[in-house]
């Protein structure tokens, strides 16, 4: 019926998951991969499974930012604190 | 395929498409911006497709949206404030457009529920969705300074 | 010895490949009428007046199976508290509070309740609407973070004692074997759905066991999620190697 919209859904989410892997830097790829999970959710919404676009919502929009963020910003205190003893 | 799929259709191209070229181009202030837009853009959409398939249930998700998308940007603004206090990252006309997008849908939506409490819960979402959306740009345009210790 | 493994895996990728090739050209056209498991799925939720058919499979048809997924996450959150413990040459630094805007603070302390609570209502209307205990507990868990990104980390850590966590996150995955075991103890099989009664459709008290297990494992996912993130938090935050080796 909304083929269209499937297919925009669907192109949307594999450019971003291409471009998230493009990415160099991993707090830029952590900031495509939010993007990335919030058009997860609504391609599961559109293919008529909101229960799996809740989960994707949840964890996706929130969570999994928080902890890449959280791992790279150990990764660059540890970085900058061995700057400083050399 | 009725009018609300096909403006959800309509927003989920255009927008999705403007955030994907923001967050992956140009300088990290930027990105986070468009970041933070996505959540303006697709929200509305969430809604207007739980109208189109007429399933009141799947305002979950733009419930959950509103409330999450926002809690995503702050984070970045939190962890990223060192790169956001140098570069500056505001963008009050993209932000105001985008509430302004978001507040006309969930208008329009009211007007097809009609009173009752669905409109109720759409009017909390957009409360939380355009809310959401101005304190996250807030947070972007320095809301966060000296976290270096925390 | 590396060509070896290369081979092996090749080897493995390409019967993998075949096999899901196969698998794919076997199943029903995209959109199509015919419908053999969701028919049976949806007429037995029917049954056990359960208004969310995704829930009746999660939490009554193959509960079984949430069991094991609870488990894994639970595994994964004990390999994670292993592994992300102080270490010997750590020490800890006080985290500094930080400066938050007076909006963004407001905004936080506002939140946090609104999401707290919306949490809670996926776990409830699991059996209603989409959503559920894996949904609404990592909503729940989120939305305590909130006073980190509102306000500082040692605000967050008073309302964050650990060990309750902990244990809340044991406690819940002991309830839902317990509510398995009750079936077993009243004659039938492990985890069935028969021992309560199934209530009226779409109301809140539908279902049977299907609330019940939907809040073990929205207890169980929020305290998850919470362990995991105060682990990620602390080394982000506040350990610090003592020697920079």
């Amino acid at each position: 019926m909304s083929d269209a919209l499937i297919a925009v859904t669907l192109l949307l989410v594999a450019a971003c998951a291409t471009a998230a892997v493009a990415q160099r830097d991993p707090a830029r790829q952590a900031l495509v991969l939010s993007v990335q999970g919030v058009m997860l959710a609504v391609l599961f919404t559109v293919l008529q499974a909101p229960d799996v676009g809740l989960s994707q919502l949840a964890v996706g929009s929130a969570l999994t930012p928080l902890l890449i963020m959280l791992c790279v910003r150990k990764t660059r205190r540890r970085g900058r604190r061995e700057e400083d003893a050399k | 395929m009725n009018g609300w799929i096909l403006a959800a259709t309509v927003e989920l191209g255009g927008g999705g498409a403007a955030a994907l070229w923001g967050v992956t181009t140009g300088p990290t202030a930027r990105r986070v911006i468009a970041q933070n837009l996505t959540t303006s853009a697709v929200c509305p959409a969430l809604l207007l497709l739980s109208q189109g398939y007429g399933r009141p249930a799947y305002v979950d998700l733009a419930l959950l949206l509103a409330l999450l998308g926002p809690v995503g940007t702050l984070v970045f603004a939190r962890l990223l404030s060192d790169d956001l206090a140098d570069e500056g990252a505001s963008a009050w006309g993209l932000t105001w457009s985008a509430a302004g997008l978001g507040a006309v849908v969930v208008l329009a939506l009211c007007v097809a529920a009609g009173p009752g409490r669905a409109m109720v819960k759409l009017l909390a979402i957009g409360a939380l969705l355009i809310g959401g959306n101005l304190i996250a740009s807030r947070a972007l345009a320095g809301g966060f300074r000296g976290v270096r210790g925390g | 010895m590396n060509r070896l493994r290369l081979w092996l895996l090749a080897v493995g990728g390409a019967g993998l490949a075949a096999l899901l090739v196969a698998a794919c050209l076997d199943l029903p056209g995209f959109g199509g009428t015919r419908h053999p498991y969701g028919d049976r799925a949806v007429r037995a939720s029917l049954a056990r007046h359960t208004a969310n058919t995704v829930s009746s499979v999660n939490f009554d048809q193959r509960a079984y199976d949430t069991l094991g997924e609870m488990s894994i996450l639970f595994a994964a959150v004990l390999g994670c508290v292993v592994l992300l413990r102080q270490a010997r040459d750590e020490r800890r630094a006080r985290p500094e509070p930080a400066e938050v805007a007076r909006p963004v603070r407001r905004y936080a302390l506002l939140t946090l309740p609104v999401a707290l609570v919306t949490g809670l209502y996926v776990i409830a209307h699991g059996q209603l609407s989409p959503g559920g205990g894996f949904q609404g507990g990592v909503v729940a868990a989120t939305a305590l973070h909130l006073l980190y990104l509102g306000a500082d980390y040692r605000a967050l850590e008073r309302v964050r004692p650990l060990g309750v966590y902990e244990t809340t996150d044991a406690l819940a995955v002991c309830a839902y074997l317990v509510l398995g075991l009750a079936s077993v103890l009243a004659g039938t099989a492990f985890l069935a759905n028969t021992l309560l009664p199934y209530g009226t459709f779409n109301t809140l008290s539908s279902g049977g066991a299907v609330p019940l297990l939907n809040a073990a494992i929205g207890m169980e996912v929020a305290a998850a999620v919470v362990v995991l993130l105060a682990h990620f938090l602390d080394q982000a935050v506040e350990i610090e190697e003592t020697h920079g080796s």
